[in-house]
């Protein structure tokens, strides 16, 4: 009789997303109960902030075309880690020796730590990532067009 | 002990746990997708306590999951409402059509977006060509732009591939994943432009 | 190190991603290509009518734009099986799962019918709602761990918070959850019969997948 419920309520597509809601939900108050916990101090990636830098808050650490000491996690793997992340663009060379802004704008320009992890060290997870984008686009594509011709 | 790290969570599971309560009460499908799109913040804030650079590098996959999804599910609405039988027909602003002030704008930011390449470039570059389709009403093929992103994409893969197996040429890769990434970011936007400005 | 499911055969590094083929993941793997490449050579059902009463019957036509675009989705979302059952990466599986969860999405939303788009969309929301606690967990593992690569946790120095492996199980149950509405009868009646069936196997998968991975961790 529960089972017969319990499938009737589930067979219904309207309630499945406030289940799976409510199920978060306990989830989340199991997690806040689970708490305090311990932060393991040796990360990968970690991050530094050196005072004064231009570079800040992605200070690059070296000049360009030299080898950056990066911390990830299977170094033998990428031997070439950390060209990356020294490199600046002529441009962002130029606005870290006359400004004091180009931490702001880092992300934008080819080099730093960011794109050596994201093209480098996890590349593969930067692969996926766009084939999701490139997944959900055709079908808003599809699904577009395909209302067009009715 | 109560660290920094445990605190945060505490905040940010304290959010999530909000959220999903208001979405086992909601009832209407569109704001059940606003709700969502709130709630995914609450596992970019868990992302974002890790406190590295790692942490900003996995931000960005998290993020685009969510809007990707986002922009999946918004389609799929519309064509479940039936909400697309009056389609935006652009701005239809008379001065907008006819002055060469958003070429010129245009211009400007994608020259700009250029410049800085990479994903921001490749953005402020896409919104350029965006504000320009919308003030055109633009109607012609769309076939280029999906060929340019298929070639970015396969440009950022073969970057990808260089980087694993011929260390050596890391310069190479990292200037065609900028390209590509920018190339990508632009027609993406361009096309989600389109889309929004087109005409019977 | 734990060693669920046998010990690891070969390796295929990439950078701080490391995949790794052991008995277990390699059948999962074979088993994902094996139904990619059916629904690959695979026509769809053509479903028949029969009218009571006379000796006549409809026949549904499917559009070749439409067959083209699951197709499509279903091998897509068969490749990303793949990438899941093999990656050796806590963040990448979560990822890998995205994927499959929005490729099935797409595999049930491209059926013209009104009915069949609301279970599309309420199942994508299940789906978005799912990426919350698997990017959570990842993330927790990450910060409490300071790795995100299933071969080092496997070592088992370190213990990993019982409410990150939940969360993740979670989460992977969310962006698996198609086979709940496909099992229903007007999904399955919806012309197109293999690729509804690609919903139901990457689930499957992913299932198994999680479970090596809760145990591994």
């Amino acid at each position: 009789m529960i089972i017969q419920k319990i499938s009737r309520i589930l067979s219904n597509f309207d309630n499945i997303l406030p289940l799976f809601a409510a199920a978060c939900a306990v989830m989340s108050i199991i997690t806040l109960i689970s708490l305090p916990l311990a932060y393991h101090e040796d990360q990968l990636y970690p991050k530094r902030i050196v005072p004064g830098s231009t570079l800040n808050p992605y200070d690059r650490g070296g000049p360009p075309f030299t080898q950056a000491e990066i911390h990830s996690q299977y170094p033998e793997n990428s031997p070439t880690a950390g060209y990356v992340t020294a490199y600046l663009t002529p441009f962002s060379l130029f606005l870290s020796e006359y400004t004091s802004y180009m931490g702001t704008t880092i992300v934008a320009h080819p080099g730093g730590i960011l794109d050596e992890i994201l093209y480098n060290t996890r590349g593969l997870d930067t692969v996926v990532e766009p084939t999701i984008l490139f997944i959900a686009f055709a079908i808003a594509a599809y699904i577009f067009r395909k209302g067009g011709d009715e | 002990m109560w660290n920094e790290y445990s605190f945060g969570l505490a905040i940010a599971f304290a959010c999530a746990l909000i959220g999903f309560a208001a979405l086992t009460r909601e009832r209407d499908d569109l704001h059940k997708l606003l709700l969502i799109d709130l709630v995914e913040t609450a596992s970019l804030a868990v992302i974002a306590l890790i406190g590295t650079d790692l942490a900003e590098a996995l931000i960005l996959p998290g993020l685009v999951v969510g809007i990707a999804e986002l922009l999946a599910l918004s389609q799929i609405y519309l064509t479940k409402e039936g909400y697309q039988q009056n389609p935006v027909k652009g701005l239809n602003i008379e001065v907008m059509m006819r002055s060469p002030a958003p070429v010129i704008l245009s211009t400007i930011l994608v020259v700009y977006g250029i410049i800085l390449s990479g994903f921001t470039g490749g953005g402020i570059a896409g919104l350029g060509v965006v504000f320009f389709l919308m003030s055109r009403s633009f109607t012609g093929d769309f076939h280029v732009l999906e060929i340019a992103s298929g070639i970015s994409w396969a440009l950022w893969v073969a970057a990808f591939f260089v980087f694993m197996f011929l260390p050596g040429w890391w310069y190479f890769a990292l200037l065609g994943a900028a390209i590509g990434i920018l190339l990508k970011v632009i027609t993406k936007m361009s096309l989600v432009g389109a889309m929004w400005g087109e005409t019977e | 190190m734990n060693e669920i499911g046998g010990a690891p055969l070969f390796f295929l590094e990439f950078g701080d991603i490391v995949i790794y083929f052991s008995p277990f993941t390699i059948t999962l793997f074979l088993l994902a290509l094996v139904f990619s490449v059916f629904v690959l050579v695979s026509r769809p059902e053509r479903q028949i009518d029969i009218a009571f009463g006379a000796d006549a019957f409809y026949a549904k036509v499917i559009s070749l734009s439409e067959l083209k675009f699951r197709r499509f989705m279903s091998i897509a979302c068969g490749l990303a099986c793949m990438g899941a059952m093999v990656t050796g990466d806590l963040f990448d599986f979560t990822l890998f799962v995205s994927l499959v969860g929005i490729c099935n999405v797409g595999i049930v939303a491209a059926v013209k019918s009104r009915h069949v788009q609301n279970a599309a969309y309420q199942y994508g929301l299940v789906a978005l709602a799912g990426t919350v606690p698997m990017f959570a967990a990842a993330a927790m593992v990450a910060a409490t761990t300071g790795t995100l690569s299933m071969l080092e946790l496997a070592e088992g120095t370190i213990q990993v918070p019982l409410a990150a492996r939940a969360l993740l199980v979670l989460g992977v149950m969310g962006e698996g959850m198609a086979p709940f509405y496909a099992a229903k009868a007007e999904m399955f009646r919806a012309p197109g019969a293999p690729y509804v069936i690609m919903c139901s196997l990457s689930s499957l998968l992913i299932f198994l997948r999680v479970a090596e991975v809760i145990l591994v961790l």
